[in-house]
């Protein structure tokens, strides 16, 4: 488990992450979201004691960083791909990092082989596209077989099947028990792998919560209605104040009610439906409400983090109701 | 500590630049003294004279092992596998201290295969030109070759103090390199206008140059004194490097 309390980091007079609060449990896939320039990636580099935080502290299993003896044991971190010097081959720079935490050298093509790179193992590293570059790196994670694994967009460079695949493997882990941490601006991907998230914005947290409570609190949620006689449907649910987009002769959305009142509303005036169905937006779009609002929050209207902040989600869910 | 030992080993030998400069900082004093030794005319030439090549050309040895020293840390800035390392090590004085002990070995190592081969390649030249070539003719012959080996350590360990701080490749190895060209000739020539007396004996790189000088000589430091001036040196930048380093974001 990883416990971030109180975490603030400093350039200069710019706050990159302030008092950040979290915790990432194992036996699941946390995704760690926010808009660029947000302070995830300076969040992942002061958990790892890389950036001198100014202020809280990182624990792994009730240890600081600092404090492992042979770190690559206990967290494999992947923080950039690139991160790698292109004249060495991917076998030498595997086993330097080995070398370093007393793993057999040998580790290095064991690894190598999982990620499927072992025929580019001896190439040199400028030859490297940045996908092989990224399943470098997660070989590089896996050298230790830590229990706590930290990404910074490892799915960045890959094709669809590289994407896949490196979902598959950070599912794979998370299943094993171990504590995944990996942010992504793929939202897709995250909603596809991720069972909790840890969402920031400014340097604040936002949000830390199941991806399905992210959904419904943030995401666009409607009914969706389908009958013969749909216009008369409309008429009755406009009278009571719902929010109606029609998507054809036949079909419409309501915002408002819920699939209760609705058909509570249809069995009253003996309409008949073929369709009453609950539908909610994507993460991406939940995602991109939710850091709307930190926009707001940054040009002063908000003075606190968590409770003002969902007092102005409200505020804003409302007005989009209304602009529908 | 070991295990820094190792992984600092493998990241040296693995770049091929490394190699080449190796390479290169051997055979260059080598040829150097062949070429003396095979086309001297002189009759009179002696163990000293022999000694006074190598050390002047071993100045290019030491020169390339601080190239390297400094790049050993710039190098790993700038590709960005500081991060990498770090995150491995996170106790940084472990890395640093692992990487000064490789870098000044290696400088010595090296250095003192670049004295063995070239003084005696070039001394069995001479002997079988019939010249008469005998340590014994240069009192401070080993002393001085002491001191070229220590020179070449200490400018490695000044290379990787200036990397250290430097943290950027190009700029690093300029300044090592236009220090003792440019800088001290200047310095010393402008306080020998001054009127100071002997200014040399206080510009670091002189004075690790003197360490390293065939005659045995009479005023400044000393052997031992000038040795341990230009090592003072190069240890303070380096534990003010190391310091920074250890504070700083990586």
């Amino acid at each position: 488990m990883i416990s971030v309390s109180g975490l603030t980091k400093r350039f200069g007079r710019k706050v990159a992450v302030a008092d950040l609060s979290f915790e990432v449990h194992p036996g699941m896939v946390t995704g760690f979201l926010g808009p660029n320039g947000s302070g995830k990636s300076t969040t992942m580099r002061c958990m790892l004691g890389l950036d001198r935080a100014d202020a809280g502290q990182t624990l792994f299993d009730g240890t600081p960083y600092r404090s492992l003896a042979k770190p690559l044991h206990e967290v494999g971190a992947l923080l950039d791909a690139g991160y790698v010097h292109p004249g060495r081959s991917a076998r030498n720079h595997l086993r330097w990092v080995a070398a370093s935490n007393g793993l057999p050298l040998k580790r290095a093509d064991e690894v190598l082989e999982t990620v499927g790179l072992s025929a580019a193992a001896g190439k040199r590293l400028r030859t490297y596209s940045l996908g092989m570059k990224q399943r470098l790196g997660l070989a590089g994670v896996l050298l230790g077989d830590p229990n706590t694994v930290i990404l910074d967009e490892p799915a960045n460079g890959l094709d669809p099947e590289g994407i896949r695949w490196i979902r598959d493997v950070l599912v794979y882990l998370a299943e094993q028990g171990k504590t995944v941490l990996v942010s992504s601006h793929l939202l897709s991907e995250m909603s596809l792998m991720a069972t909790s998230l840890v969402v920031i914005g400014q340097g604040h947290l936002i949000e830390q919560c199941t991806v399905a409570d992210f959904v419904d609190r943030y995401g666009d949620h409607w009914v969706r209605v389908q009958s013969p006689r749909v216009a008369t449907l409309v008429e009755a649910l406009q009278a009571g104040g719902a929010v109606i987009a029609q998507v054809d002769a036949t079909t419409i959305e309501v915002r408002g009610p819920t699939t209760v009142d609705v058909g509570e509303l249809a069995g009253r005036y003996g309409v008949v439906l073929h369709e009453l169905s609950n539908q909610s937006g994507s993460l991406e779009d939940a995602f991109l409400k939710a850091t709307a609002s930190v926009q707001e929050y940054h040009s002063g209207v908000f003075t606190t983090t968590t409770s003002t902040f969902t007092d102005g989600t409200d505020g804003r869910r409302a007005d989009v109701g209304g602009a529908s | 500590m070991i295990n820094v030992l190792r992984s600092e080993w493998i990241k040296l030998r693995t770049i091929r630049m490394n190699l080449v400069l190796v390479v290169i900082a051997v055979a260059f004093p080598l040829i150097v003294s062949v070429l003396i030794a095979a086309l001297n005319n002189n009759d009179e030439m002696n163990a000293r004279d022999l000694l006074n090549a190598v050390q002047i050309s071993s100045v290019v040895t030491a020169m390339l092992l601080g190239v390297i020293g400094a790049a050993t840390i710039t190098g790993e800035f700038g590709f960005g596998t500081i991060r990498t390392t770090f995150a491995a090590t996170p106790k940084r004085m472990r890395v640093i201290i692992g990487k000064a002990i490789i870098t000044v070995s290696l400088a010595m190592v090296v250095e003192g295969l670049v004295v063995l081969l070239s003084y005696n390649v070039g001394a069995a030249i001479l002997t079988s030109r019939d010249r008469r070539i005998d340590l014994v003719d240069a009192p401070s012959g080993r002393p001085a070759i002491a001191g070229v080996i220590l020179f070449a350590a200490i400018v490695a360990l000044l290379g990787f103090g200036l990397g250290l701080l430097i943290r950027n490749t190009p700029t690093a190895v300029a300044i090592l390199i236009l220090w003792p060209l440019v800088v001290e000739s200047i310095i010393g020539g402008i306080l020998s206008a001054a009127g100071v007396d002997q200014p040399f004996k206080w510009l670091p790189y002189n004075a690790g140059i003197s360490m390293a000088n065939p005659d045995s000589f009479e005023g400044g430091l000393g052997r031992v004194g000038s040795g341990l001036y230009f090592f003072a040196v190069a240890g303070a930048i380096t534990v003010f490097g190391a310091l920074l380093t250890n504070r700083r974001d990586a």
